[in-house]
């Protein structure tokens, strides 16, 4: 059974006066609970294949299907729908709204899809708990620490259950000792039935992963 | 004499030619009038052409040729009212009013070198029924409606110059705040504050002078506009706008000013702040 | 979305906000004066025309009330006549003439202004001390509180009142003495104007054959719920020899000359609102850029284009609305300020106001700012709404 895949994907971008091809032809499904690291150099097009997968861009050609519908015709309207409720994404730099606080990061995503505040906030207290920031949840996302900020990310990338987190580099800003909690926390999401599809320079994340993807000058070589 | 109120209309020619009835003294004699060109072209009226004319509505007694079409001196006390005017010769009117010998005023003018103070205050002295007033004094009392309009042009001048400082300062932050990130890189790699701060301030320098030029540039462009409008609707020649040179180096500085100030406040506050705050860490 | 993000991105930037507030707040305080202006000329002169019920005032041929020198003859009969009318109930005659005062008998001549009025039906005046002339009194005289200061005059005290000077003899062909039986506030006067009055036929008198059963005008009033155009419209084609006029003629004569302020309260007004556009759109179009990548990531997340154009002119709508409440309040204080200016105007009655606050007007104004800030927002917002999801965030990663 295949949750997500990807079939002979192409992107190109168009950058001033030289094309420049980030995937060259990418077949890539994942099943329903797997653990996929997508590994290789700088440049290899690793997140541009996650980007492609989450319905954020979309191929020059080739396909993306989740659940057995393709995605990469949708209009922008379903492709958001999509990502509030199926997908979760984790950023290398968080990219949480300074302006709130850790609760209300975390409930962005449900208010969108229209949760009723109650219901909200305490699924969002629920969330911080899970990623062990119980405590935090009314400091202003510029009072946490990286490795904080990074697991207040990937509360909100839970907050509508999706069936799919992706994560682009999420321990890239982070140092050893947390990085590593960050993994911890992966660990446990997978556990519980969550798959992860996760983008990544460290090996030693790559080595939690079920499955590793190499990659290279945009295709896959193991 | 200013007349009270006179009515006009245009009358056909008398059936006897005017000139004999006067000569049998059985009819008032013709008199010649003066038209304004405007009356003269609402009623389509020409030199020779005649009319009746008289001090109420139902006693138009007496036949007047048109014996010019004149354009008045431009007068901005009168231009909003846009009352029609004719000349006569001051017997004529009088006795179109039957008020002879009265006048409303006198005009006098003085022999070289006699001082219009001293005969102004010779004259009130024995006066009964009358003021004379030097002819500053009348200019001075007649302009007051026009003072009036410049301290109400000074008044929205300065409304538009707080608000113009307050929408330069609020620009001239953003757009060097826009610069955030740029400043703090060049903080990071050892470009000094000041160095900093006289580039922002160039850019804003540059804006100021390109935006004062401009400024100035509508400025003439607005005020022919202006005039060409007014001049149009009021039928006149006056000028209601002016840019003078005065008012272009008033509004050039103070426009440098305000835009030079706001973007060296912007630029003062941006280098002051740390790298890491500039950055969005700190 | 929540909108806690809107409000929140609003204090980012207190200097930002409080500035752009600011700005927004002197555009609408313009705004707010330029409609006062514009429809307050005609509403004042409009309320004073009303100011005692007399919504028609018949003048001589081609003339304003008061406006010259010119009267009408015959008022007698004319009187009668428009009385005679079913839907008017009273007609009030002004005779308007310059006279000379004189406080002692050996004093010097004052230049006053003088009313001639028919106590039992007047529109000119409102009694404030003392005891109004009685019909037919034609010993006493009213006087407005500048013209008892002139004349130090008070109430009981006796006046003399001359014109018609001979310079050639240095005397009067008209004096009377009258006893000054009330203070009253002339309803049409300017400020400082020394004015008095009596009963129309000592006016008349004072202002020998030129005044005789002549007047400057007749103040008519129609009756309560009289269709007053129409009144007007039968008046004018029984007299033809004279100029009737209702309010709102006199309005439109009056809008003709004040045009210019007109011109100016929109000129003004549209260029207030032009500002106000542009420095929201500017701030609005700036912070959209600065916040990109917190826009791709929202829409990362799923939130739809729809609240991300909304938030933004959410944010640019509370902005105005701020600057547009100060505005008001602010518009109310410079209009007081303008107002002085412009009621000093010589020969303006000083009961007029140029700058009239009508609350329907200025919340139409605010609506307008209001509206214009959220217009303006719209580009930004649309731009924010379409930037490429994936090139911003790999933009920012770079």
């Amino acid at each position: 059974m295949t949750l997500i895949a990807g079939r002979d994907l192409k992107k190109t971008y168009h950058l001033a006066e030289q094309e420049v091809a980030a995937l060259r032809g990418v077949t890539l499904t994942i099943a329903p609970g797997e653990y996929v690291a997508i590994a290789g150099p700088s440049g290899c097009g690793k997140s541009t294949l996650l980007q492609l997968l989450g319905g954020i861009d979309t191929p020059t050609s080739g396909s993306v299907e989740l659940d057995g519908t393709r995605i990469d015709t949708l209009g922008d309207r379903a492709l958001t729908e999509l990502r509030l409720r199926k997908i979760g994404f984790v950023f290398q730099r968080f990219h949480l709204l300074p302006v709130l606080s850790a609760s209300e990061n975390v409930e962005l995503p449900m208010a969108e899809a229209g949760m009723p505040a109650r219901v909200r906030r305490a699924r969002a207290q629920e969330l911080l708990e899970y990623v062990g920031l119980g405590a935090r949840a009314r400091h202003r996302a510029t009072q946490l620490s990286g490795g904080e900020m990074q697991r207040v990310a990937i509360a909100r990338a839970l907050a509508n259950r999706p069936s799919l987190i992706l994560a682009d580099e999420p321990t890239g800003e982070l140092d050893a000792a947390t990085g590593a909690e960050i993994l911890a926390l992966f660990r446990r999401l997978n556990a519980e039935g969550t798959t992860l599809v996760v983008v990544t320079h460290d090996d030693r994340l790559a080595a939690e992963a079920g499955r590793v993807v190499r990659m290279l000058d945009g295709r896959i070589v193991a | 004499m200013i007349p009270l109120l006179l009515v006009l209309a245009l009358a056909p020619p008398p059936p006897q030619s005017a000139d004999s009835a006067v000569a049998a003294g059985t009819a008032r004699p013709v008199i010649d009038i003066a038209v304004e060109r405007r009356l003269a072209a609402s009623l389509g009226l020409q030199v020779g052409d005649t009319v009746r004319i008289g001090s109420a509505p139902d006693s138009l007694s007496t036949v007047a040729r048109v014996a010019a079409v004149y354009e008045p001196p431009a007068d901005p006390a009168t231009v909003l009212r846009r009352d029609y005017r004719v000349r006569l010769h001051l017997p004529d009117l009088a006795a179109l009013l039957g008020t002879p010998d009265r006048v409303d005023r006198l005009g006098l003018v003085l022999q070289p070198g006699v001082a219009a103070d001293s005969v102004v205050r010779r004259l009130n002295a024995a006066a009964f029924g009358y003021r004379a007033y030097g002819s500053r004094e009348i200019a001075s009392g007649s302009s007051q409606t026009f003072r009036v309009i410049s301290r109400f042009h000074r008044a929205i001048a300065v409304i538009s110059v707080a608000a113009s400082a307050i929408f330069l300062l609020c620009i001239m932050l953003l757009k060097v705040e826009e610069r955030r990130l740029d400043a703090a890189v060049l903080r990071f790699i050892g470009i000094r504050r000041r160095t900093i701060f006289l580039a922002l301030l160039l850019e804003a320098v540059i804006v100021a002078v390109v935006g004062s030029m401009a400024g100035a540039l509508f400025a003439f462009v607005a005020s022919a506009a202006t005039n060409a409008y007014y001049q149009h609707f009021f039928e006149t020649r006056l000028i209601f706008s002016m840019v003078t040179p005065g008012i272009v180096r008033f509004g050039v500085g103070l426009s440098l000013l305000l835009g030079i100030g706001a973007g060296a406040l912007a630029a003062a506050r941006l280098v002051r702040t740390r790298p890491l705050v500039l950055w969005g860490r700190g | 979305m929540d909108l806690r993000w809107s409000f929140r991105n609003l204090r980012r930037h207190p200097l930002r906000t409080v500035l752009s507030i600011a700005g927004i707040a002197v555009a609408s305080a313009m705004l707010c004066d330029m409609i006062m202006l514009s429809g307050g000329l005609e509403t004042s002169f409009a309320r004073l025309m009303l100011l005692r019920g007399y919504q028609i005032r018949v003048t001589p041929q081609g003339t304003l009330p008061l406006d010259s020198e010119a009267t009408m003859p015959g008022i007698t009969m004319l009187a009668r006549a428009i009385a005679a009318d079913p839907d008017v109930v009273a007609v009030a005659p002004v005779v308007a003439t310059s006279l000379y005062g004189s406080p002692t008998p050996h004093s010097a001549l004052l230049t006053l202004f003088g009313y001639g009025i028919d106590p039992a039906n007047q529109g000119l005046y409102q009694l404030e001390s003392g005891a109004d002339l009685l019909p037919g009194d034609s010993l006493g005289v009213l006087l407005g509180a500048p013209a008892a200061r002139l004349m130090g005059a008070a109430v009981g005290d006796t006046i003399a009142l001359v014109s018609q000077l001979d310079p050639q003899v240095a005397g009067a062909a008209a004096e009377r003495r009258l006893v000054v039986r009330g203070m009253v506030r002339w309803l049409y006067d300017h400020e400082g104007q020394p004015s008095v009055g009596t009963i129309v036929p000592v006016m008349q008198a004072l202002g020998g054959i030129r005044q005789a059963d002549r007047a400057s005008v007749l103040m008519v009033k129609a009756r309560d719920g009289a269709d007053v155009p129409a009144v007007v419209a039968r008046l004018r084609g029984a007299h033809p020899g004279v100029e009737v006029s209702g309010v709102d003629d006199l309005v439109r004569h009056f809008r003709e000359r004040m045009v210019y302020f007109r011109q100016l309260a929109l000129i003004l007004g549209t260029l207030s609102l032009g500002i106000a556009t542009l420095l929201i759109g500017t701030l609005l179009a700036i912070t959209v850029n600065e916040r990109l990548p917190e826009i791709a990531t929202l829409r990362a997340l799923g939130v739809s284009r729809r609240s991300v154009i909304r938030d933004v002119l959410i944010e640019g709508a509370a902005l105005t609305m701020a600057g547009g409440v100060i505005g008001v309040v602010l518009g109310l204080g410079t209009a007081r300020v303008l107002d002085r200016i412009l009621t000093s105007f010589p020969g303006l009655p000083a009961a007029f106001s140029f700058f009239v606050p009508r609350p329907g007007a200025l919340a139409a104004g605010l609506a307008a700012t209001l509206t214009a800030g959220v217009l303006a927002g719209l580009y930004p917002a649309w731009l924010a709404a379409r930037a490429p999801i994936a090139a911003t965030l790999r933009a920012e990663a770079t």
